[in-house]
Parts: C-alpha cells; structure tokens; sequence
C-alpha cells in the first residue's frame, strides 16, 4: 500500500464534517415576524417579537404555559382574529406579504397556512368527507381528483394503509393517534405552504406520538413547519430551529442543537433543565 | 343514633327515592285511568232488563247498559231527600243508560238497587246505533220496505243486517259524492265567482270573459245536476228501508236504515264477536267524522287537524328558532344586548298561553289577515279569507309560543360545539358562514330536535290560544283535500285538546260523552307520544352520528 | 458560574443524583491524587509497602470510574438531560476516563519504584524527577479545583504550567541520556527512571484535557487540541 493508493482511495472524512455544518447552515426565510405586538384586550401577549422561519424546515416553539407561544403560533394563520378584544401591531410577512395588510384574504391564507390542533378535531363525517373538506369549501368536486387527493393525503400523512378499506366510515371511529394523522392529512390535502402544529401529539400516547413525529420529519420535504410543543425532547427530536418565549417575549432563537447543549440565555437554560426560573 | 343516621345520608336517598316514586305513581295513575276509562269505552257491555219498582209503586221495566254504580251512606242519601229504612247503611244506586232519547227525553237514569225487583239479560235485546238521538235499546219487531214488512219476528235480524249493510254502502256513496264531487263543483263556483269579482274589481270584466265564464259556469252547473240526479236516486234507496223496534214499555218504533249506523245484540255476542266489534269502533273512532254534536262517531278531524297544526307549526318554528340563536351565539357581539335578548327569550316562556292567544288573534288574524284581505283577497270581501281565524294563524301563535324553547335548546347546543371543530374548519381555509352550515349546524341539530320535542310536546297540549285563533268545534272540512292548492291554511280546523274541552263540558249530553272525553284524551296523550318519539328517533339517530365529540 | 447550579432543578432527585455524582468525581480525583503523591513518595523513600498500597488503590479507582459512569448513563436515560446538566455528565463520564488513565500511571510509578528498590537505593539523584511531581500534582489538583468550584477563568494557569513540566521531562530526559551513556550499566534502571518521568508527563496531559473538558462543561466551547496561545484569547473573548 502506497500513500498514493492511500490519497485515492481515502476515507472521506471531510465531507462528512461537512455535511453537519450545512444542516445549521442558515435557510431562505419563508416567514419573517417583524416587532409583532398583541393585546388581549389591556393585556399583552406578545412582546415585540422578531424572527425568521425558515423554507421546508420545522421551527419549534417551546416555553412554559401562558407564554405565548400558542398565541404567536395562531397569528402565522390569523386564527386570533376569532378572538374578541385582540389588538395586533406589527407584521408577520409571508414570502414579503403582509398578511396582516387589509387587502389580504383571510380564508384564502388559511389555505396557504394550514393548522393542526392539541386535541384531534375531524369533523363528524366520513374520513373520506374529512380529507376532501377543504376541496369542497374551494368547489371542487370532480370524484376523479378528490380520491386522488384522498389517497395522496392519507399517503403523506402515513394514514393510507390503515384506512383504505373504510374510507366511508365515521372519523371518530379511529383511534387518537389515527384522528391526529388524518387531522394532517385533512391539512396537507389542500397543498398548503406552511403547516402549523399546535402540540399535535400532547393528548397522544408514545407511540402515536413517535408516529407523529416521523410524519414530520417527512413533511418537511414539502412544506414548512412550525410546532409548538410542551415536550422538550419532542422538540429536540424533531426540529431544525428551536425559539423559546417567556412571558410573552422571544428571549431565544437559534439551531435546535445549539439550543439544547449550549443555549445563550440564562432564562434558556433554566427552562431546558428544570431549574427554577 | 338518630344524628349518625342523618349524618350518613341515608335519609336524603329515602327522601328523593320517595319524590321519584310519587312522580312515577301519578304519572302512571293518570295514564292508567284514562286508559282504563277511555279504552273501556268501546268494548260492548251487556244491556239489562230490569224490573224495577218505581216510587209510586208502579212495577215498570228499563232496558239499557249499566254505566256505574255509587254507593251513598244513609245520612248523606237522607239528607239529599231518599226516604232509608233503619237497618240500611248505604244507598246503592245503578246508573243506567237507557238510550232511546227520542221518546223518553234523556239517555240516563239513576236506578236505586233495593227497588229492582228483577234483573235479567235476554238474548233478543238490540242496540241500535243511530246517527241522530243516541242508541235505541229495544227488540227488533219488523223490517218494512217502501212501508211494507217484509220480514217479522225471528227472520226479521238477518234481514236487517243484510239491508244496513246495504244502506251503509249506499251512504258511504252519498257522502264521497256530496263531499268529493259535489264538493269540489261547489269549491270550483266559488273560485269562479271570486274570479269574476275580481277581475270587475280590477275592471278588466269584457264580453271575452264573460263568456269563458259562463261556458265554464254552465259546465260546472251540468255536472252538478248529474250529480244531483245521483244523489236524489241514491237518497230515495237508502231511504226505502226501515226497521221497527219494540221499546221496553212495548211501544213501536220505526227507524229509517238511512239513520242507522249498526245494530248488534250484546248479550248474544261471544267474546271474539266482543273483540271484532270492539275493532270495528276504534277504527270508526279514529277514522270517521263526529256525529251527534261530536258525542259520537269519530274524531278523525281533530286528529288530522292536531298532527297537521303540529308539522306546521315545527316547519315554522324551527328556522326561525334556528336563525335566532344561531346570530345570538355566532354573529351577535356578546354584550348588555344579547343578554337582555336572552333574559326576554326566556321570560317569553314563561308568558300564559292565552296571552299568546289573545296577540295572535289581535295581530296576526286581523292586523296582518285583514291587511292581507284588503291587498290580495279584495274579491272575496265582505267575507274574511285570512282575516279570521285559521290553520295558518293557529301554526304560527303556537309558533310563537314554543320559539324561547327552540331558540334556547340550539343555543345550548351551539354552545356545546367544541371550539377546535370550528376552528379546525376555519383553518381549512372555510369562511364563518361555511363552518357554520358545513359542520356547526348539523352537530347542532339533535340540540335542535331536542328543542323540537320541547316545542311539539307544548304546543299539541295547548288549548287555550287555539280557541281564539283558529279551532273549532266542528270544522266543514278538512284543511287538506284534493282542491287546489291542497292545503287550505285559511280554514279552521279541529283539535284533539278543544275536542275534549267541547264535548266533557259544552256538549248537550255530558254524561253520554264523558267515556269519550277519556278515549280522547288518551289519543291525545298518544298523538303527544308518537309526535314526540318520531322526533327523539331522530335526535338518536343524529346524536349518534355525531357523537364522541365530548370524549 | 458557581457549583449551586446543580442544585436548582425543580427535581430534588434530580438534584441530588447529580450531587452525587459530583461527589463521587471529587473523591475520585482525591484518591487520584493520594496515589500519585504516594507512589512519588514510595519512588524517592523506596517504600515498597507504599508501592504496594497504590497498586491495591488503583483498583479502588477503577471500582469508582465504573461505578460513575453507570451512574451517568442511568442519568442519561432516564432524566434526558440538557445544557449544562448534558454537558455535565458528558464532561464527568470524559473525566473520569482521564482520571483513570492518570491512576494507572501512579501504579506504573509504583511498579517501578519497586523494581528500581530492588536495584538501587540512592535517590538523592532525581531531585528533577520529585519537582516534575510536584508541577503535575499541582496541575491534577487545579483541575479537580476548577471541578469542585465549577469556575474555569482559571484554567490557563493551570494548562499553562504543562509546558514547565514538558521542559522538565526534557531536561530530564537528556540528564538520564547523559547517565546512560557514561556508564552502559545504568541503562536498565534509567530506563525505569524514564518511565517515571513520561508517567508524570502524561498525568500533565491529563490533567490538561480534564481542563478542556471542564471548559467545554462550563462554558459549552469546545476548546480541544488549542495551543495555549489560543487557548488563551479563547478564554478572554
């Protein structure tokens, strides 16, 4: 063996440590809140937040209850705007649009940013009914495309082998972990860009819950996520970026690794390692 | 001990057990008496031939079914007038129903037990059912056609029966004829004299018209006569028969066939005959029309007239009840407003129903018909179209009244939608209005049925609003027929409640009906129940659709 | 950075696991230490019974590295912890490998204080030797100071007197050179002497990387394989 044979056949270890840096490497940004502020009434909820999300990666927001997270979470689709009393400043611009700009059209975002909830909430109709409800609301009604797309959602959210023989049955027959998964299916059946996962797997058991977190892990090849979770190590688990909020305020943001080994701020640290705050 | 015994609650679990128990027991008490009482009515009890010793001492015999028996202490039967040997403790006395009104003045008698000197139950003793004067107790004598007997004696039963049956056919004939044919002649005439008032009204009336019009008058008139022709012809068979009966004092009557609805000898008839007849009446009850100042025959129209102001009423009261909360709970802005609206909703239940009555009656029937009268019926003038009482205005007062329960029950139930649903259907990309009516809505109805049942349940015991805007007591006609458009919701109509109200205390023979208030009134409590169980049928069938959502 | 932050966590277990996983590190590094101060003492004096009681610690220690490492690994599992709790127990699991590293070099210095008893019995010779000691017991000490205390700003003092110990070995490696070459005969035992004097070297080594690893706990850097220089505005920037 010479050190020629040696140089060509060489065990590439360069790239591999390359390979790691490009994973924190930073991304383009899909969604960019800018000095957001909102008011439940007298009381603020969100402190002047400011970040970025990035295109086809998952974004965990993490922070003890009440934090805001949820809140923040809900303004991405302007779910808020259901709420009584709720003042919001500032913008949140998706791909440089201003959703919060008065020409925008609220349902028609929805479509672009879809949302899944803490507890499962297929609607009482057939799963069949349940995926193809966002088609209809558009009137589409061609039988052709709604199976399609039927098969193609249950399919992305890893539902289809489980379901496809009763397809005409009630939702609320299936199990939590099923109900949560079609519950993304429904979502990603009228092809959002952004997805948005509001504790998707805190009523579910580990295994639904590991179920769940592959589903994302997958989504992200399509589209954009963002989780809020009250599991840390969920996560850890499944998110490329990590932002922690206390009391209403962005105090961190950065690579969910760099996050949980080596993180910033104090209030930060304290959090991820149970210390009192 | 007895601290300790109070102290382990015991005593609480006694007492509410008890609360439900008397409950239960008087709902079931009311339900068993009027079923025992209205359900006995038409089973066919013995007739009596008693001989009874009358109070100048005169030895005189009575026919007729023994109705109830009541026992009086000697005191009380002294003071009241009865003349009491010592050693009596009670007077009994027997009422009986002798029938035969036409001659005798009353259906009743009270008979007192120690004056009968015989009593005994021969099998030859008829009843006749009649349209007019009540039943006829007595033994057949003859049947006479055209005035001539053509069968006495023990031949005389078959014959009649074979005759009634044939005079029943033939009048079951006369009225479809007069009711549908004739009926319907007469009805055309009448939309053809409106017509032409209406067009002289809107002087649009020319010679062109005048003409169509009396071609089509004269049509009508034709067919009319040849209707008439059938009817007379009809009239003069039915009326050939006749049967001549001997009353208990041996007197002779005859009775035209044509009056005669059935003739049966109790006392001769086995039980399976029992049963057959006992069939026979109920269906006559349930189907035919009332007779005799609606002591007798059916109470057909009053079911029909229940059931149909019932549907109408739900047909109204549940979209507006629905519309109602569904802008209360979804689009109104909480607030010192909707509460005040809700406080008025739910007092508005609580408002006595004549009240209601009196507001229909007031606003609907001649504030809204008359002006409705005076705008699109100028024709019909000076007789009311829907400026009187009516189906329509009786539908909608009751409407009225059973809206608090609609709207409060759909509120209840929008309220109870979880709020995830919606936004899970908001997050989809669906505006407010198509989660409302995509997914709020049908999770909402068996809230909505539930209020349904609330309302029907109300609104078809209701009597007291009903009698000022719209039933009667004898309605000509039903408001559904075979005459364009169908559905007559200017006509008054018959009610089961007004019924019994009109024949327990308004009738000229209460004690002859008041077996009919009961089997009335258990039809009513089974038109409640059947209207009610339909509609928790399909609250069921709904909730379990839809069910799982609390879980 | 105080040593209190292990005793802020909302779990009282948690607390007390990790305290006890400290403790036991700490007592490691003391019986560390005793063995390589026993094992120079048994070297100059020749005491072999000293000698001998080094070998029996090594075992000690041993018991102790596998008894901690369970112990973080059960920590690891069932707690799933972060931050400076992860890298905590990732710096213990790494220190105690170098601790136990340097517990073999104090029995090595043992084995040949008793072999060079056997041979010689002058040790007025090696004063080099005993300051080299000195400097690593210091160093060893540093950093199981820095450990305790849990405060780094420290740690270049101590990394930096590693190159005193490298001159040292120099020097005392030419110095037995010299002895070897003037008489052929003392080659063996130089030979055992220059074992003593690399052991030291090593136990240097080691307590430089127990340094790096306490940095990178305490301040989540990695600052492995730095010159000093580097090191140095490392720890300032």
């Amino acid at each position: 063996m010479t050190a020629q044979h040696v140089r060509t056949h060489a065990i590439d270890v360069s790239s591999i440590l390359r390979d790691q840096k490009r994973t924190d490497a930073p991304n383009e940004p899909c969604i960019k809140v800018e000095n957001l502020n909102l008011f439940y009434g007298e009381k603020q909820a969100l402190h002047n937040v400011s970040m970025e999300m990035s295109k086809k990666k998952v974004t965990a927001y993490i922070g003890p209850s009440g934090c805001g997270k949820s809140t923040l979470l809900r303004c991405i689709n302007r779910m808020n705007d259901l709420v009584d009393n709720v003042t919001i400043e500032g913008k949140i611009l998706l791909d440089n649009e201003n959703i919060y700009d008065k020409a925008v059209n609220v349902a028609a975002l929805r479509r672009r940013v879809g949302m899944v909830f803490q507890k499962p909430n297929p609607f009482p109709k057939s799963i069949f009914e349940n995926v193809t409800y966002g088609l209809r609301i558009q009137g589409i009604n061609d039988k052709r495309i709604l199976e399609e797309t039927v098969e193609n959602s249950l399919r992305g959210a890893a539902l289809w082998d489980e379901v496809k023989d009763r397809l005409n049955d009630n939702a609320l027959g299936l199990s939590g972990g099923q109900q949560q998964r079609l519950v993304i299916a429904r979502a990603i059946a009228i092809e959002p860009e952004v997805l948005l996962l509001d504790e998707p797997a805190s009523a579910l058991d580990p295994i639904s819950t590991l179920k769940i977190e592959e589903l994302i892990n997958e989504l992200k090849e399509k589209y954009t996520i963002v989780i809020v979770t009250h599991n840390m190590q969920q996560a850890a688990r499944v998110s490329d970026y990590t932002a922690f909020m206390f009391m209403g305020e962005l105090i961190e943001m950065g690579t969910t690794s760099e996050l949980f080994t080596n993180p910033r701020k104090k209030q930060t640290e304290d959090y991820i390692t149970g210390r009192y705050g | 001990m007895i601290r300790l015994w109070f102290k382990s609650g015991t005593p609480w679990v006694w007492l509410n057990a008890a609360a439900v128990s008397a409950s239960l027991i008087m709902v079931i008490g009311v339900l068993g008496l009027i079923l025992v009482r209205g359900a006995g009515h038409f089973w066919p009890s013995p007739v009596v031939q008693f001989s009874y010793q009358e109070k100048d001492g005169q030895i005189q015999t009575i026919i007729g079914e023994h109705i109830d028996t009541s026992i009086t202490p000697a005191a009380m039967a002294k003071s009241s007038g009865h003349v009491m040997a010592d050693d009596e403790e009670t007077l009994v006395q027997y009422l009986i129903k002798t029938g035969n009104r036409d001659i005798t003045g009353t259906d009743f008698r009270w008979i007192l037990e120690r004056n009968i000197k015989q009593q005994q139950t021969p099998a030859e003793l008829m009843v006749v059912e009649r349209r007019e004067w009540g039943n006829f107790y007595g033994r057949l004598a003859a049947v006479k056609e055209n005035g001539k007997i053509i069968a006495e004696g023990d031949q005389a039963w078959p014959v009649v029966q074979s005759r009634i049956d044939d005079a029943l056919s033939v009048f079951k004939k006369i009225t479809h004829l007069e009711k549908k044919e004739v009926g319907a002649i007469n009805y055309s005439l009448d939309q053809l004299r409106l017509k032409q008032k209406k067009l002289q009204l809107e002087n649009r009336w020319d010679a062109a018209t005048e003409q169509q019009m009396a071609t089509e008058k004269t049509e009508l008139e034709t067919e009319y006569k040849k209707y008439q022709a059938q009817l007379s012809e009809l009239y003069q068979q039915i009326r050939r028969d006749s049967l001549v009966a001997k009353t208990e004092n041996g007197n002779e009557v005859e009775i035209p066939l044509n009056k005669v609805v059935r003739v049966f000898q109790p006392n001769t008839m086995s039980v399976f005959d029992k049963i057959a007849h006992y069939g026979v009446k109920v269906v006559e009850f349930l189907t035919d029309e009332p007779r005799e100042a609606n002591t007798e025959g059916g109470i057909f129209p009053a079911i029909f007239g229940t059931v149909l102001m019932v549907l109408m009423m739900s047909v109204i009261v549940t979209p507006f009840g629905v519309i109602a909360a569904v802008y209360l709970r979804e689009y109104a802005k909480q607030g010192f407003v909707t509460r005040l609206i809700r406080i008025s909703v739910n007092n508005l239940a609580g408002v006595p129903s004549i009240v209601y009555g009196v507001f229909g009656l007031g606003f609907f029937v001649y504030i809204l018909g008359g002006n409705i009268d005076h705008l699109f019926f100028p024709e019909a003038a000076p007789a009311p179209v829907y400026g009187t009482p009516g189906l329509l205005w009786a539908s909608i007062t009751l409407a009225l009244l059973t809206l608090p329960v609609v709207i409060v029950s759909t509120e209840e139930g929008l309220a109870r939608i979880p709020r995830s649903i919606r936004e899970g259907s908001l997050a989809l990309g669906a505006t407010k209005l198509e989660t409302l009516w995509l997914t709020v809505l049908p999770m909402a109805s068996p809230a909505m049925m539930t209020g349904l049942i609330l309302a029907v349940a109300r609104a078809a015991g209701e009597v007291a609003p009903l009698m000022l805007v719209g039933v009667v007591k004898l309605a000509p006609t039903l408001p559904l027929d075979g005459n364009y458009p169908f559905l007559h919701l200017d006509r008054k109509f018959m009610h089961l409640g007004f019924h019994i109200y009109d024949v327990g205390f308004q009738s000229p023979n209460v004690e002859a009906a008041r077996p009919l208030v009961y089997a009335t009134s258990l039809l009513l409590v089974l038109v409640i129940i059947g209207l009610n169980l339909s509609a928790i049928l399909i609250r069921n069938h709904l909730r379990e659709k839809y069910r799982a959502l609390e879980g | 950075m105080d040593n209190s932050k292990i005793g802020q966590h909302i779990s009282g277990q948690f607390n007390k696991e990790l305290e006890d996983v400290r403790n036991k590190v700490l007592t490691m590094g003391g019986l560390v230490e005793q063995q390589i101060e026993l094992a120079v003492t048994a070297f100059s004096t020749g005491d072999l019974e000293m000698a001998e009681l080094v070998i029996k610690q090594d075992h000690q220690v041993d018991a102790l590295e596998m008894a901690i490492d369970q112990e973080c690994m059960q920590i690891l599992a069932l707690r799933q912890p972060a931050a400076f709790d992860l890298r905590l127990l990732i710096t213990v699991i790494k220190v105690i490998n170098e601790l136990e590293r340097v517990g073999d070099m104090a029995e090595r210095i043992a084995e040949m204080a008793i072999q060079l008893s056997s041979i010689d019995n002058k040790h007025d010779q090696y004063y080099e030797l005993e300051h080299m000691a000195e400097l690593v017991q210091e160093m060893l000490h540093g950093a199981l100071d820095v450990f305790a205390r849990m405060n780094v700003e420290d740690v270049t003092s101590i990394t930096g007197l590693d190159e005193n110990v490298d001159r040292e070995y120099g020097s005392i490696i030419r110095q037995l050179i010299t002895k070897m070459m003037e008489d052929p005969r003392n080659i063996t035992r130089m030979l055992d002497v220059l074992w003593i004097a690399r052991s030291l070297e090593r136990i240097g080594d080691h307590a430089c990387n127990v340094c790096e690893h306490l940095v990178y706990m305490v301040k989540g850097e990695d600052v492995r394989h730095l010159t000093q220089e580097e090191l140095e505005r490392k720890m300032k920037g």
